[in-house]
């Protein structure tokens, strides 16, 4: 029998029963595979990625392309199966992975201490198994998560999440603007959303796709960044219980 | 009209030229003499490599083609051996046509040629690579009603009142008045062939021969394609020359 | 292909300590664009700008052909931007680099996703027939700022842009030439426009449209787009050094302000443009006069 969701505007409950700043369950697990340096497995939600970190190690092209000079190079790989979205594609959008890759690897070129690894290549590959909302915000999660487990210096945690405004962005009463955290597939298809990427109290990546009035970004950014905090206790605790279990 | 140019315009690269003549508006660039793939890499040779991008779209197998005639011809005048091991990359944007071009029902390669190759032309001097010669081109349309007059560098609008055409030939001329290209269109008969080919040497570089146009004067004289362009050069080397005869 | 240059380490220093003592090297203040100029074509939908040395060019092109069949009362818009050796012979034909991706995805996202343009009224008939609508970006010189100036020359041209009219009898469309009727502009929802700053020293000095050796400088860039309803259409900071979240409020702020400038810009522009337009078109008539 179907769920019956039709009081959960009553409420203030989301479509999935969630209240507003309620993130999914996140499920994490570090060192999924013994073949890779380092390695991660993270759900939020439905939305599941793999990622493999192999590296530092020697880089393949030996002009060391794109990487500045005594400094690694963050390569990205995403690739999305086929079977991840609602409908099946066999080819899924290039220029927007293209893009997911892109930021990951600026991101943590700068976050990582990329100065101690020399002409070397760290690369992360991610494998997108299954899709519900909250894309990039995953890959950047299960991004730390394998660089973490494969041992590379770091200063902090990026953790990330994303957040909605509630109201149609036609209405200019901000009052009644509520945002929302952490959205998935269908939520995120509706409103307005972005997704935030925070270093502690500062921010690393911000993503904005939809026309959103400008008054709104602010109440959003805040609670981005409340969000992304309790990502990272999250995946702390997820480091933590592995490190005394085979630590 | 006569043909009006603009010179070393652009920043970026090493030589550059705008080309304005009967609604035909090109830029061209040269880079070079630069450093070469590994794989087109010639030890006795430059390579030269052109690139044709229009107006709108993507290129297609007809600037494919405008690219194999332009590479054909401007090899044979760039000193290639006395820079070997070098590129010389020369792109041609079209940056607008005349109105009438897409109507015209001709081949319409043929009409964009001769100012193309003027381009580049101006664009390799710009850039100072050593040429053995310097190139002048030009239009000639045939029109198949009896005893017509060929038309000399004839404008879109020409052509379309012309219309219909029995035969469009493009010629080039070196500096020392040898053929360098001829492309032809239509059907015609070997000795309208011989009074077109006439014809438009007289305009490329025949002393004393006749103007393209009224516009084409050349310090009072009547001058032709070739006294044009050294005209252009003379503007240009006094204009880069002119902190020695500053007081 | 050769390398992009990079700015010496001495230049790099030179910058960063010109800019603690709040100078930039050509003078401007913090929050100011290098000179704009815009100019249009002979031909409608062709825009040409040039922000400082940066120039780019937009021309708009149409088409007639079926819609996609998932949106059959849309037509089609695309946004199409290369980079040519021209710019740099660092871009080579046919391999994108990162930067082009870029490009060309914040387009995508300023403008197409954005609805900047209405595409329901490209349709001619549902299904059967609509306008393909092509934005080409030419990059002809490349001195930094190439996606604020690739936006304001595709938005320009968009909206000078005339397309032709089209009668529909049932199942039967005609498309009337230029010279049967007068061309139509195109519905345009909103005008998004593009801001790009760039952060140094973890984001205590932003700066406004960065030439080529500032952006080469930078720590990282936080590329604002918005309209002139004070609408935030996309905001994209990919990595890099972190902000405060304040600093980013900040920039939105800075470009609700810069967008107003520039789309009054491009407004009086167009007005100039249209007004010699109507001068050129009685001319043009009364000289076809004088030739019978």
């Amino acid at each position: 029998m179907p769920l019956d969701t039709s009081i959960y505007p009553l409420a203030l409950l989301r479509l999935d029963g969630r209240r507003w700043n309620e993130l999914r369950r996140i499920h994490a697990q570090v060192s999924v595979q013994a073949a890779a340096d380092g390695s991660s497995y993270l759900e939020m939600g439905n939305t599941r990625v793999i990622c493999v970190v192999l590296g530092p190690a020697e880089g393949k092209d030996k002009g060391q392309r794109g990487a500045r000079e005594g400094e690694a190079k963050v390569g990205v790989e995403i690739a999305v199966a086929g079977f991840s979205g609602m409908e099946r594609r066999r080819r899924v959008g290039n220029k927007r992975t293209s893009e997911m890759q892109h930021c990951l690897s600026t991101a943590f070129s700068s976050l990582l201490f990329t100065h101690l690894y020399p002409h070397s290549t760290i690369s992360i590959s991610i494998h997108i198994l299954s899709q519900d909302g909250s894309l990039l915000a995953a890959c950047l999660n299960a991004a730390t998560l394998a660089l973490i487990d494969a041992g590379i210096p770091m200063s902090d945690y990026l953790t990330a999440c994303t957040v909605a405004s509630s109201a149609s962005s036609s209405s200019s009463d901000t009052a009644t603007s509520d945002p929302l955290l952490d959205l998935n597939g269908l939520e995120e298809q509706e409103l307005p959303f972005l997704t935030i990427g925070a270093v502690g109290e500062k921010v690393s990546v911000l993503m904005l796709e939809t026309r959103v009035r400008m008054e709104r970004v602010e109440g959003m950014l805040a609670v981005g960044v409340e969000g992304c905090k309790r990502v990272r206790a999250i995946l702390d605790g997820v480091v933590r219980t592995y490190e005394k279990k085979f630590g | 009209m006569g043909p009006e140019v603009v010179l070393s315009h652009l920043h970026r690269a090493d030589g550059s030229a705008t080309y304005t003549h009967n609604g035909y508006c090109v830029i061209g660039s040269v880079n070079g003499p630069i450093e070469v793939l590994r794989k087109d890499e010639q030890p006795e040779e430059a390579t030269v490599e052109v690139n044709v991008r229009p107006a709108a779209g993507v290129g297609s197998p007809k600037e494919r083609h405008l690219e194999t005639l332009l590479h054909n011809t401007l090899r044979s005048i760039i000193l290639t051996r006395s820079i070997p091991r070098t590129l010389v990359q020369i792109t041609l944007q079209i940056r607008s046509l005349p109105e009438e071009d897409s109507v015209l029902g001709v081949n319409t390669s043929l009409t964009l040629l001769p100012h193309l190759l003027n381009t580049s032309l101006l664009a390799l001097l710009s850039a100072s690579i050593p040429l053995s010669t310097i190139l002048t081109s030009v239009l000639i349309a045939i029109p198949s009603s009896k005893n017509a007059i060929p038309l000399l560098s004839p404008t879109a609008k020409d052509l379309l009142r012309a219309k219909p055409l029995r035969s469009l030939h493009v010629f080039a001329f070196s500096g020392d008045r040898k053929l360098l290209l001829n492309e032809s269109y239509g059907s015609f008969g070997y000795e309208e062939w011989d009074d077109a080919c006439e014809m438009a040497e007289e305009v490329c570089c025949k002393e004393g021969g006749v103007e393209l146009s009224e516009g084409m004067e050349v310090e009072g004289q009547q001058g032709n394609l070739e006294e044009w362009l050294r005209q252009v050069v003379k503007r240009k080397v006094e204009r880069e020359q002119r902190w020695r005869t500053a007081d | 292909m050769p390398r992009e240059v990079e700015v010496s380490v001495n230049e790099r220093a030179f910058i960063q300590q010109a800019l603690q003592e709040n100078v930039r090297l050509d003078g401007r203040a913090f929050d100011a664009f290098r000179p704009l100029e815009l100019t249009f074509g002979d031909e409608y939908g062709v825009a040409d700008v040039q922000l400082g040395k940066t120039r780019v060019i937009a021309r708009i092109s149409v088409d007639v052909t079926a819609p996609l069949p998932e949106r059959k009362f849309d037509g089609i818009f695309q946004i199409v931007a290369e980079f040519s050796p021209m710019a740099s012979p660092a871009f080579e034909v046919g391999r994108p680099t990162d930067a082009e991706v870029i490009l060309s995805r914040i387009l995508e996202k300023a403008i197409r996703r954005s609805n900047a343009l209405d595409t329901e009224s490209l349709c001619i008939i549902a299904g059967l027939k609509c306008f393909a609508l092509r934005a080409d970006v030419h990059i002809i010189d490349h001195d930094g700022g190439l996606i604020d100036a690739s936006c304001i020359a595709v938005m320009a041209a968009l909206q000078h842009f005339r397309r032709p009219d089209v009668v529909v009898e049932g199942e039967k469309a005609t498309i009337l030439s230029v010279r049967e009727r007068e061309p139509i502009p195109l519905s345009i929802l909103h005008q998004p426009l593009c801001v790009t700053f760039s952060c140094y020293e973890d984001g205590e000095r932003i700066l406004i449209d960065a030439n080529l050796a500032e952006e080469q400088v930078r720590q990282e860039e936080v590329i604002v787009t918005m309209n002139r309803h004070g609408e935030v259409c996309q905001v994209a900071k990919y990595g890099g050094a972190t902000v405060e979240p304040l600093a980013l409020l900040n920039c939105i702020n800075m470009a609700s302000q810069k967008v107003k400038e520039i789309s009054k810009f491009i407004q009086t522009k167009l007005e100039e443009d249209a007004k010699k337009r109507d001068a050129g078109g009685l001319m043009a008539e009364l000289s076809a006069e004088n030739e019978r």
